[in-house]
């Protein structure tokens, strides 16, 4: 049976191309599909949707991996309040681990951020992940409580690889460190 | 078989006549284009993404050239006197590693060729927005880099002299504002600023804390500021600006004043991005990025530049903004004769319209009728406007893949 179906849908594919191809050219169609994409992306631009291919590592005590809130793999990600990076969680890691073959710096900038699940704050730290270059997936720029570069342990624009012998920064992991006490 | 005879006949009577009446006339090979002399209206932008610095002419929508740079986010730095242009660059010598080796590059303005480079300690900082993490003497001598090992220093380089010359330790302070012949200022953790001041040979001569100068805990300065002849403008989170007077022998603070009334306030009026301020010196005008957000979004996208008069500090206008343009892998997004009505027309609606301005970072040029540029991070475009009057004149695009800083160095023709 699926010869003469095949065949079929061959030809219409080797029309629909051929008159397209005639019809259009490669620089145009190159800046519709564009187009389209920016449309599509800029609407709303961020957040944008789940990255399927993200490893998607559910931790109890916080909202499911269905909430926003509770996905490592979105901007969203309750632990992400202070992040400026690419996440970890898209690139082969977790929101607690680094991709393999990369390096986790042991210095690093903290932010507070609130667990929707049990209304507590908590101390995140944001562990960059070297000596690969930069993932590239899943950018999160969120800046609750980050400050400027003179301010360091507080502040999500510095590269932070360091300690380890290379500064190249490829993603950015979130981990609890504990409560947050005394207004830390 | 054809006799000797034959070919010549065929090589006079038709070869040399059609050679003579071709329209495409024969070129040469191996010529490489120079560069006119420097002008106001020349944008350098830099992209993270092809490290490098293109060079634009947004007069003429003119795409002149690249200064190339080396990995992780840079400055270039702009020479007056000289036609050069100085970019602090890092290369690992296996791409992402191997070795680490941190230079001075020197570019000449005028071919926008290398010329040579200067060795400095492998401890440039790569944050994230490269604005004042390296500056230029006022005497155009002596290029200071910020270094940033989780210690901080400033590398000092002898640029007229082609050489290194010493590292100055900055305990806990950071960045490089240029501040006089040969005085360079840092930020600290506290509010205050860790001044230096060096020798004629660039060696540390003083050194000097100022008493705090602003609240880092309750409303910090960004580090974006910007310099109008011998006043750094800095602008805290709420939009105060905190002036700072270089001219004399101690930097001086002057009285604050903000970009927000009250009004502006109850609208939750704020300014922020990657780059959010810009200045035209002559003028006494500063340009500040503004959006509508809450606290902690200081690095959100404009959607309206403010300008300001320094002297009053008045409100002049507010432009609203439109974005900038969009490119995909250097193609620019715009309707050619293949795009069937109404594609055209609604691209055009979505351009100006509907897509949120999206404005990482502006800049100013320096000439008497200065154009605002704008850029966002997610497209190699620029959109240029008529300072004065706000009006948005065009796009220029592509020049990149993305879009980071912006510099409009020039004040005249070189």
């Amino acid at each position: 049976m699926g010869n003469w179906l095949s065949s079929w849908i061959d030809a219409f594919c080797a029309n629909w191309a051929r008159r397209l191809a005639e019809q259009t050219s490669r620089r145009g169609f190159l800046a519709r599909v564009g187009a389209l994409l920016v449309g599509v992306s800029s609407y709303p631009l961020l957040p944008v949707a789940r990255a399927h291919t993200a490893r998607r590592e559910a931790v109890p005590g916080e909202p499911g991996l269905d909430h926003p809130e509770g996905d490592p793999s979105q901007c969203q990600y309750w632990r992400h309040c202070a992040i400026d990076g690419f996440l970890c969680s898209c690139c082969g890691g977790t929101q607690r681990s680094c991709p393999p073959g990369t390096i986790q710096s042991p210095v690093t900038w903290i932010g507070t951020c609130r667990n929707p699940a049990d209304g507590k704050l908590y101390i995140i730290s944001y562990n960059d992940c070297c000596a690969k270059h930069v993932c590239g997936l899943c950018y999160c720029h969120r800046n609750e409580g980050d400050k400027p570069v003179y301010y360091p342990q507080r502040s999500n624009d510095i590269n932070w690889c360091h300690g380890i012998n290379n500064v190249v920064y490829h993603c950015s992991t979130a981990i609890v460190l504990g409560e947050a006490k005394d207004g830390v | 078989m054809r006799s000797k005879g034959n070919w010549r006949w065929w090589f006079v009577g038709v070869l040399v006549p059609c050679a003579i009446w071709a329209q495409v006339k024969p070129e040469q090979t191996g010529q490489v284009e120079k560069l006119p002399s420097p002008h106001p209206r020349w944008v350098f932008a830099t992209d993270l993404v092809l490290e490098r610095t293109s060079v634009v002419d947004v007069e003429q929508s003119r795409f002149l050239g690249v200064v190339p740079a080396g990995y992780g986010t840079f400055l270039p730095l702009f020479s007056r006197r000289r036609p050069e242009i100085y970019v602090p660059s890092t290369y690992y010598s296996r791409r992402t590693r191997g070795e680490r080796t941190d230079v001075v590059e020197i570019y000449s303005t005028e071919s926008l060729g290398f010329l040579t480079e200067i060795p400095i300690p492998p401890k440039r900082a790569l944050n994230r927005i490269a604005l004042n993490h390296a500056a230029l003497s006022d005497d155009e001598r002596f290029v200071a880099v910020f270094n940033w090992t989780t210690g901080t220093s400033l590398s000092i380089v002898d640029v007229e002299r082609r050489q290194f010359v010493a590292e100055i330790d900055t305990p806990g302070c950071s960045l490089a504002y240029a501040a006089g012949p040969r005085r360079f200022f840092s930020l600290c953790p506290d509010g205050s600023a860790f001044v230096v001041e060096l020798d004629d040979e660039g060696r540390e001569r003083q050194r000097r804390r100022t008493a705090p100068f602003f609240n880092p805990r309750s409303d910090p300065v960004t580090e974006k500021a910007v310099r109008a002849g011998a006043i750094w403008y800095f602008v805290s989170f709420e939009g105060v600006v905190h002036p700072v007077d270089v001219s004399g022998e101690e930097l001086r603070f002057l009285p604050t004043w903000s970009l927000v009334d009250e009004q502006d306030r109850q609208q939750s009026w704020r300014t922020g991005g990657a780059q959010h301020l810009a200045a035209h010196a002559r003028l006494g005008l500063l340009f500040a990025l503004m959006h509508q957000g809450g606290p902690d979004t200081h690095k959100e996208a404009g959607t309206e530049v403010w300008v300001f008069d320094v002297r009053e500090h008045k409100r002049l206008r507010r432009i609203p903004l439109r974005f900038p343009g969009a490119t995909i892998y250097g193609f620019a997004i715009e309707p050619d004769a293949s795009w069937r009505w109404p594609l055209p027309w609604l691209w055009q609606r979505a351009l100006d319209h509907w897509i949120p301005p999206l404005v990482k970072s502006i800049t100013v040029t320096q000439d008497a009728q200065p154009l605002l540029i704008t850029a966002c991070e997610f497209a190699g475009a620029l959109g240029v406007y008529d300072a004065r009057s706000g009006e948005f004149l065009r796009r220029v695009q592509p020049i990149g893949w993305m879009t980071d800083l912006l510099f409009a160095p020039y004040e005249s023709s070189q």
